[in-house]
């Protein structure tokens, strides 16, 4: 599984979250995580079909899309997800 | 943040109103009228006072204009200081150990009741003999009692003892609405983004005053926009209809805040990415000043910055801080009072950034703060807007705390 998440250094809800990854990161370290920012990575996101709404966290099974989070989210939205598509 | 609100919601939960008995008496009985020039609702305790006089000729009225007269202000002061009931507000009137202030409703019952008690009772000119300096602080208790108090809007609060209700319900206002209004995260990005360059830069002293200029920039922006808004304003909120358009205008900013919490509660909680153009400008004005080698072209940078932004931040707030202004103008709260409520409204509307921006420096991280709670930010505005809309529609008295 790997999971793609865009956040903005400017996004108040993106650093409430750090936390929550960190334990996700913890938790599932088999998982790959690749993080992208809003604005330094603009050409990298382009095909993520962002919207307006940050942090964003895309998931993937198999490269193909299975779920996607947008703003702020509780643990438990993620570890759903995760456990889901193992 | 929650914890805060408790407090003062629980505060106001405690707020029973207490009105008091008295006692005294006499013939021509001495009304002492402290007033402001420019004071639409002393004028009114004004014409009330003369009908009064005319009509019964049981009283002698002291008028003391305490705005532009310095000597009458001293004696207004000292009056207050001897009494020990301190207040800014004007129409203050004294009679025998009475004290009113304000004009409201049922003023005009509370000067009568005052005057026909101490025609009936024992009577002494308390204010007189505080200006003749006869009665001091370290004497006033010979002549006065406590519980002589009639009735003004006197309310007893737990811890805090007995306090003037206009004294503490502006404050209080003061607290919610700027509470409320800084919850509106329109520039809350533009903070953490200095901050996380700021971090980058590794220097606390830099830091420090980088930030510190910021967020005093834009209090200063805040406090100098309401202040000029009340320096307009206050001569024309006594007038009913313009009352009655501020009114309109407080529905109107509640109308759009149920709109925008309408369209936004379904919403995922989040950072909304908007205007792409504006953001990408104001970011690379930040990494500019941030990086830039010379101190003081940063400090001027930010401090541009900061005032530039808060301007706009204000649109960003629909109406709050007018009409809080508003309400000081309502209550003739000019000069240093003014500020000083202006000061707490700026003060709570700053309060997550400060917070903020103080574990970033002492931290070096940036701490987020929770999206989850902004979109209740426009609900609380708008019954905040509806509920003081409609009562200066139809009770403009009771936002001037007169019940």
């Amino acid at each position: 599984m790997k999971i793609i998440k865009i956040n903005a250094i400017w996004c108040s809800a993106c650093i409430s979250m750090h936390k929550i990854w960190n334990e996700i990161e913890k938790l599932y370290s088999d998982i790959e995580i690749i993080s992208y920012d809003f604005d330094l990575d603009e050409d990298e996101i382009k095909q993520f079909n962002v919207g307006d709404t940050l942090p964003v966290a895309i998931f993937y099974k198999n490269e193909v899309e299975v779920a996607r989070l947008n703003g702020e989210k509780k643990i438990d939205d993620i570890v759903k997800i995760i456990e889901e598509n193992k | 943040m929650k914890k805060i609100l408790l407090i003062i919601i629980t505060i106001l939960l405690f707020i029973p109103m207490v009105c008091n008995a008295n006692t005294n008496q006499n013939e021509l009985i001495e009304v002492y009228l402290f007033y402001s020039s420019s004071c639409g609702h002393c004028k009114a305790a004004k014409e009330f006072l003369k009908e009064y006089q005319s009509e019964k000729q049981t009283i002698h009225i002291n008028y003391y204009e305490v705005t532009r007269n310095k000597r009458n202000a001293k004696t207004f002061e000292n009056v207050q200081e001897v009494l020990d009931h301190p207040s800014m507000n004007v129409p203050y009137i004294v009679i025998g150990g009475e004290i009113i202030i304000g004009y409201g409703e049922n003023t005009d019952k509370e000067i009568v009741n005052v005057i026909e008690y101490y025609l009936d009772n024992d009577y002494i000119n308390i204010p007189g003999k505080i200006i003749d300096g006869e009665i001091t602080k370290d004497n006033i208790s010979e002549y006065i009692k406590k519980e002589n108090v009639i009735s003004d809007n006197k309310a007893n609060i737990p811890l805090l003892g007995e306090v003037d209700v206009k004294n503490i319900s502006i404050p209080f206002l003061g607290i919610v609405m700027g509470l409320v209004d800084g919850f509106n995260p329109c520039a809350m990005w533009i903070l953490i983004f200095l901050i996380s360059m700021l971090i980058n830069m590794k220097d606390r002293k830099r830091m420090w005053i980088l930030g510190i200029s910021f967020l005093l920039t834009s209090a200063l922006v805040y406090a100098l926009i309401m202040g000029a808004w009340l320096n307009i304003v206050v001569n024309f909120t006594q007038v009913r209809w313009i009352q009655i358009i501020i009114g309109l205008i407080a529905l109107g900013g509640a109308l759009f805040n149920f709109r925008s919490y309408y369209l936004e509660r379904k919403k995922d909680a989040g950072c909304q990415v908007v205007d792409e153009k504006k953001r990408k400008k104001i970011i690379s004005k930040i990494k500019k000043f941030t990086a830039e080698k010379s101190f003081i072209l940063a400090l001027l940078g930010i401090i541009l910055l900061a005032a530039s932004v808060n301007i706009v931040e204000l649109a960003c707030s629909a109406g709050l801080p007018v009409l809080y202004t508003n309400i000081l103008a309502l209550n003739h709260i000019t000069g240093i009072a003014s500020i000083f409520y202006i000061f707490i409204y700026i003060l709570f509307f700053l309060l997550d950034d400060l917070i903020i921006f103080i574990i970033a420096a002492i931290t070096f991280k940036v701490t987020g703060m929770t999206t989850k709670y902004t979109k209740f930010s426009h609900l609380i505005g708008a019954i905040i807007m509806l509920v003081i809309g409609i009562l200066m529609i139809i009770k403009p008295e009771f936002v001037m705390f007169n019940f």
